[in-house]
Order: structure tokens, then C-alpha cells, then sequence
């Protein structure tokens, strides 16, 4: 098996032929798993550069793991892979522009000359990293810039959507961005921002000595991925409207949406609400065409499906059960979409009315049949709850990390998943 | 963002448009030419003329309006066209060449689109280019990125540069002033500066074309290359002007 397979999975399995209906489905895709045999050194060569926060605001134990971090990065990279490691305060540096890395010796001595300085030309630094990658670009390789900062780009460009469109208009030409925040200060929105429009990872990382695991995670990410820039064209046939897309994905040209690299082993899911006119047996719902970027060929490929529900009499229909995992994950992305809601009632200073709308998506989530997924968003919810009072900053941090799980590749540490 | 409309119950929508079963028929949804220009402009994410639309149905691009009373009424088919006319049109094809799409039925314009998606940069140029591109398009940043004392304002301080530059360059880099707009559809696009629209069209990486909305280039043919070759001979006497 070499394509993903795309499958639908409606709340209920019919369609109404009295009246006009409304239908609730989930696309999932599904990368065909790693070729059997395949170990890490068949991957792509990766063509990496790390872009560090020197900034004051990093000294410390954040920089000295930030360093530590680097030189794990750079002992499990391979001699077919290249890296660059850069460092910026309000000056750039390149501590390492780009080469092979045959021999880690050479990063780490460098890498521990890195020290604390001052403001944050966060948007130089993604830059000048973003050069040494462009200088060795190779269509055959993973391109990524992954920068790490803590804190709010207060040098330079700092405008969130000129930074985020310039970091789009990089994708656009082969290379991608991760963003990683490290600690309670770093600018949230940007960075979910950058990650977004970079097609890249982006983390949220409270404390440094998690950052071995994240490169380790996205590492892993970069080797197993089988599709970049990937676009999802869902169009209604006969009459049937897409009223809804719960993940809120990114909208490209053509009225098409961007979704996360396609990662072998790792499902995708997008939520679609569907109004339909009463309707006639036999005929398409949808047409959707999946479309990405293979790694290694850089040809775009593609995959059209097309949907057709059985009809039945509306009354009938309701008595058929709802599929209990599509509804979970519904729910899940409309908990992630409304989360937004609560951020934007936080940025007014109406901590009251978040806390009702926190509560109140806690109360529609809780009602569900219990599962260690719900149960899990449940604690994620509580603990917001609990942060809104203790810790505003870090839970909109949280809150906005956790809604941006609809559309964009976020990490999440192991010890939060258990 | 209508998610408070959304149930885990499967509901019901008003009984009211019964005919919509057909196949995506212009009556399905009518446009007058301002909603057609508001939705075209939205997938497109570029401006669009009215006199744009009126010169793609004078070419035949897209099917003659229907009429309601006096005035125009457009249908899906006719935005289906427009899109595809446009995005086309921004990877440098001529109109000539897209003529031949704009006649297929409904579902290929559909399928066409759906494959122009997406597709952009990696489409347009051969991989082995890509890398320069790359590199070029950082290296555009930096210059608009590093200027003086207000970065985040980089269209005066690039129109002040090449205002600086004078002569022939500073002709060719003022229309750039947009450059977030250009930096979105490479291979052409529209963009308004000081009240006028321009059509921009991409030749080669840092090479770009502007044609203002109110200039009507000649249709393809020995006319065409006329015109052609007097803005080649002009651009050609610029550039010895600029040398010296």
C-alpha cells in the first residue's frame, strides 16, 4: 500500500429522501505505514536548521538545556543529513552555517559558545536560518527551519501576520517551519502563526528539559512523513452544501484547505457538516480531492473519492445509533474551535465569562459516553479552569495550543497524553 | 462562525429549495456582477474589475450573462469560469490558451480547479530551480526586512529606495510597494497603489511585468506581437539608458 486511504465515516450511516437533512461526517486518512523493512536511514536526508533565542530572557537553565537540546540534534542526525545552527538576541549569528554532519564534534563545540544576550530579532533569526537552509535546498530532502524562542519578537519585523506571510511564502518555495515556544513568555499567536504557515510542528514547551523529547518527536516526524503542503478540495454534488469545517483549516486558492504533513501510522481526521435537499438514491454527496507533495519525488500527487449514503425516511434515520467515535471526535474539534472563544473573552479581561464557557464545554463533553480520550480533553478542560484563576497567561498559552490540534501537526509531551 | 447551529442530533434545515437537486444549473445561485466579484475575489484572494469580467464574456471566456430586468444575473457556471480564467491566468497563460476550458461542463471546470490547487510554486517551476528561488525570494526579505528604523513599514521605505535608485530600476521596483500581495500569487496577480488597478504577471524569479487595469493588451495574434516588440524595443532602450 503507497497512498493514504481516505475513508467516511458519517454520524449516522443514511441520508433523508423526505426532507431536507443535515449530516455530520468525518473524513479520516490514513498514511499507508512505514514499507516494512524501511529503518531511519532509508528516510529522506533532512536539511535542518535550528534557530536558537539567545535573547536575555533565555539565561540561564532554559539556554543551558536549549544547548544540551541542540547537541542531541546533532548526534542523531546522519552524514547523509545537513545543519545549520543559528542564534539570534537583536544581532544574528551563524554559529554553524550549514554542512554535513559526518562528525557532531564540530556542532557541540560550537553550540556551547552560545550565550545570553539581548533583545529578540526573532524574524532575522527564522531568516538568516531559513538562508543557510535555502543555500543547500535539495527537492529531495525534508527543508525545515526549527526555531526556538521564549519570547516575544521585539526587534525587527514584528508583525504576526507579515512574519506569518512571509514564513507561507517560504513553504511555497520547498522549505518548512516548526515553531517552538519554550516557557511562560514566548508569543503564542505568533508562533501557532508561524507553525501554520510554515506546514510545520508547533510546540509548546513549559519546561527546557522537555526539548531533547520534542527534537527526538520531530525527528521522527520528519522521517515518517509522506506528504507535505497537503490540501483537502471537499465539494458538494447535487445540490448538497458544506456548511461547515470544523477544524478550522487554513483556506488555500480555490476554496481548497490546507491540512498537517501526512505522517505514516498517523490518522488525520476533518469534521464536515453537510446540508442536503431532500435526496434522490444513487447519487454523489461529495467529490473530495486529497492533494500533497511526496518527499524524495516533490511531484504532487492525488486522491479523489467520492460519497454516497443509503436513503432512508428522516424518522427512520433517527432511530438509527450515532457512531460513537465519530461523535467523539466531533466533539473534540468543536471543544478545540470553542476554545478560541474563551481566548478571545480572556484578551477582553472577562475572566467570568470565560470560566462560563470553559464550564460549559466541560458540561457537553462530560455527558458523552466515557472513553480515556474524553476523559483525557475532560482533564485538559479542568485544568484550564483551574489555570483561568492560578495562571491566566500559561492556560491561554494552553488553550491556544490545544485548538490549534484541529489543523496543524502540535506536539504533545507523553507524560500529558497518560 | 456557526458552530452554535451544530448538533450531535442530525437536524433538519427549512423545507424551501426543493428544485436543488439539479446539477449546480446557473439558477441555483444568481450573482448580480457586485456578488460575483465579492465571491470570485474571495477564493482568488485578488481584486477583480468589472471590466474584467466584461472583457472575459466579450472573448467568450464566460457565458453571456442572463438578465433580470436590466441587469446582468451571473450563475455558479459563470464563477466557476471566472475562477478557473484567473488562476490560470496568474501561471502566465495567455487567454488564447485558457479559452479551451472555459466551454467544459460544469463538473471538469470543478475538476480543474481542484488540480490547479495547491499546486503552485512546485507546478510552476522545475524542481531544479526551486532551490534558487528559494534563496532569491529570502534574499528579497532581507532587503525589504532590514530598512532603516521602520521595518514593519516596508512599503515606503522600498518606494523610498527605489525612488532613490531613480531612472529605469526605480521604475521597474515601484509598483512593488504591495509586496505581501505579491509575495501570495507569484505568477501574477492584481493589486491596487494609489487608486488604479494593475495586472502583474511574473516572468522569471525578480522579474515582473505591470500592466495597469485600463491598458487592454491586443488579442493573440500578429497584432499582439507588434505591441509586444515596441515594449521590448522601449525596454531595451531603458536598459542601454540605464547602463550608461
Amino acid at each position: 500500500m503507497t497512498r493514504p486511504i481516505l475513508r467516511f465515516r458519517p454520524l449516522r450511516p443514511a441520508v433523508a429522501s423526505d426532507r431536507p437533512s443535515t449530516l455530520d461526517l468525518l473524513l479520516t486518512i490514513t498514511p499507508p505505514p512505514a514499507a516494512a523493512g524501511a529503518t531511519l536511514r532509508e528516510r529522506p536526508p533532512l536539511n535542518l536548521a535550528l534557530v536558537i533565542d539567545r535573547s536575555g530572557s533565555m539565561s540561564g537553565t532554559k539556554l543551558s538545556y536549549a544547548r544540551k537540546a541542540a547537541r542531541f540534534l546533532a548526534g542523531e542526525l546522519t552524514s547523509r543529513d545537513r545543519l545549520a545552527i543559528v542564534s539570534f538576541d537583536d544581532e544574528v549569528q551563524i554559529v554553524v552555517p550549514s554542512r554535513l554532519v559526518a562528525d557532531p564534534q564540530p556542532f557541540i563545540a560550537a553550540i556551547n559558545t552560545i550565550h545570553s544576550g539581548g533583545c529578540t530579532a526573532l524574524f532575522d533569526g527564522w531568516r538568516v536560518g531559513a538562508t543557510q537552509v535555502a543555500e543547500h535546498l535539495d527537492p529531495g530532502a525534508m527543508n525545515r527551519v526549527l526555531l526556538l524562542s521564549d519570547g516575544q519578537a521585539n526587534e525587527g519585523l514584528t508583525n504576526q501576520e507579515q512574519i506569518a506571510a512571509k514564513v507561507a511564502g517560504l513553504t511555497q518555495r520547498g522549505i518548512s517551519t516548526s515553531a517552538f515556544g519554550l516557557g511562560d513568555d514566548f508569543d503564542e499567536d505568533l508562533m501557532g502563526a508561524m507553525a501554520a504557515a510554515g506546514d510545520g510542528t508547533l510546540a509548546h514547551i513549559e519546561t527546557p528539559s522537555q526539548l531533547a523529547d520534542l527534537y527526538a518527536s520531530e525527528l521522527q516526524g520528519l522521517a515518517s512523513t509522506f506528504g507535505r503542503r497537503v490540501s483537502l478540495g471537499v465539494r458538494g454534488k447535487h445540490g448538497a452544501e458544506v456548511v461547515d469545517r470544523l477544524n478550522d483549516l487554513t483556506p488555500t486558492t480555490a476554496g481548497n484547505h490546507q491540512l498537517p504533513n501526512l505522517r505514516a501510522c498517523q490518522e488525520l481526521n476533518v469534521g464536515l457538516q453537510i446540508n442536503l435537499p431532500a435526496w434522490i438514491p444513487d447519487q454523489e454527496i461529495l467529490s473530495v480531492r486529497l492533494a500533497w507533495e511526496a518527499p524524495g519525488s516533490g511531484e504532487r500527487q492525488s486522491l479523489i473519492e467520492h460519497l454516497q449514503l443509503p436513503v432512508m425516511e428522516s424518522e427512520e434515520i433517527k432511530q438509527l445509533d450515532p457512531d460513537g467515535a465519530v461523535a467523539e471526535q466531533l466533539a473534540v474539534f468543536k471543544a478545540n474551535r470553542e476554545r478560541n472563544r474563551v481566548i478571545a473573552e480572556l484578551d477582553r479581561g472577562d475572566v467570568g465569562s470565560a470560566s462560563v464557557s470553559l464550564g460549559k464545554l466541560f458540561g457537553d463533553l462530560s455527558v458523552m459516553p466515557a472513553t480515556p480520550r474524553l476523559t483525557r480533553e475532560l482533564n485538559l478542560l479542568s485544568e484550564k479552569l483551574a489555570l483561568l484563576k492560578s495562571d491566566p497567561k500559561r492556560g491561554r498559552k494552553r488553550l491556544r495550543n490545544e485548538s490549534q490540534r484541529s489543523s496543524l501537526n502540535v506536539w504533545e509531551s507523553d507524560d500529558e497524553q497518560t | 462562525m456557526g458552530h452554535e447551529a451544530y448538533s450531535l442530533d442530525t437536524c433538519t434545515a427549512s423545507v424551501d429549495n426543493l428544485d436543488m437537486v439539479k446539477v449546480s444549473t446557473p439558477a441555483d445561485a444568481l450573482y448580480g456582477l457586485e456578488d460575483l466579484l465579492v465571491a470570485a475575489g474571495d477564493l482568488l484572494r485578488e481584486e477583480i474589475s468589472p471590466r474584467t469580467v466584461r472583457l472575459y464574456a466579450t472573448q467568450g471566456l464566460i457565458d453571456r450573462p442572463g438578465k433580470e430586468g436590466r441587469s446582468a444575473v451571473y450563475g455558479q457556471r459563470h464563477l466557476l469560469q471566472l475562477v478557473l480564467v484567473r488562476a490560470l491566468a496568474r501561471r502566465g497563460l495567455s487567454l488564447s490558451a485558457i479559452a479551451p476550458f472555459c466551454v467544459l461542463a460544469d463538473a471538469d471546470l470543478e475538476q480543474q480547479l481542484e488540480q490547479l490547487d495547491g499546486e503552485g510554486a512546485a507546478a510552476t517551476a522545475p524542481s531544479a530551480s526551486t532551490g534558487n528561488e528559494a534563496l532569491q525570494y529570502l534574499r528579497d526579505l532581507s532587503s525589504t526586512a532590514d530598512g532603516p528604523d521602520s521595518p514593519a513599514d516596508e512599503s515606503s521605505s522600498f518606494a523610498r529606495k527605489a525612488t532613490a535608485m531613480g531612472s529605469v530600476l526605480g521604475m521597474l521596483n515601484k509598483p512593488l510597494s504591495s509586496l505581501s500581495r505579491s509575495e501570495r500569487t507569484p505568477s501574477g496577480s492584481r493589486s491596487s497603489d494609489g487608486g488604479s488597478r494593475w495586472l502583474r504577471f511574473t516572468l522569471a524569479p525578480g522579474i515582473e511585468v505591470h500592466v495597469r487595469d485600463s491598458v487592454l493588451p491586443p488579442p493573440a495574434g500578429p497584432r499582439r506581437q507588434q505591441w509586444l516588440q515596441h515594449l521590448l524595443d522601449r525596454l531595451n532602450a531603458l536598459l542601454d539608458a540605464a547602463d550608461r
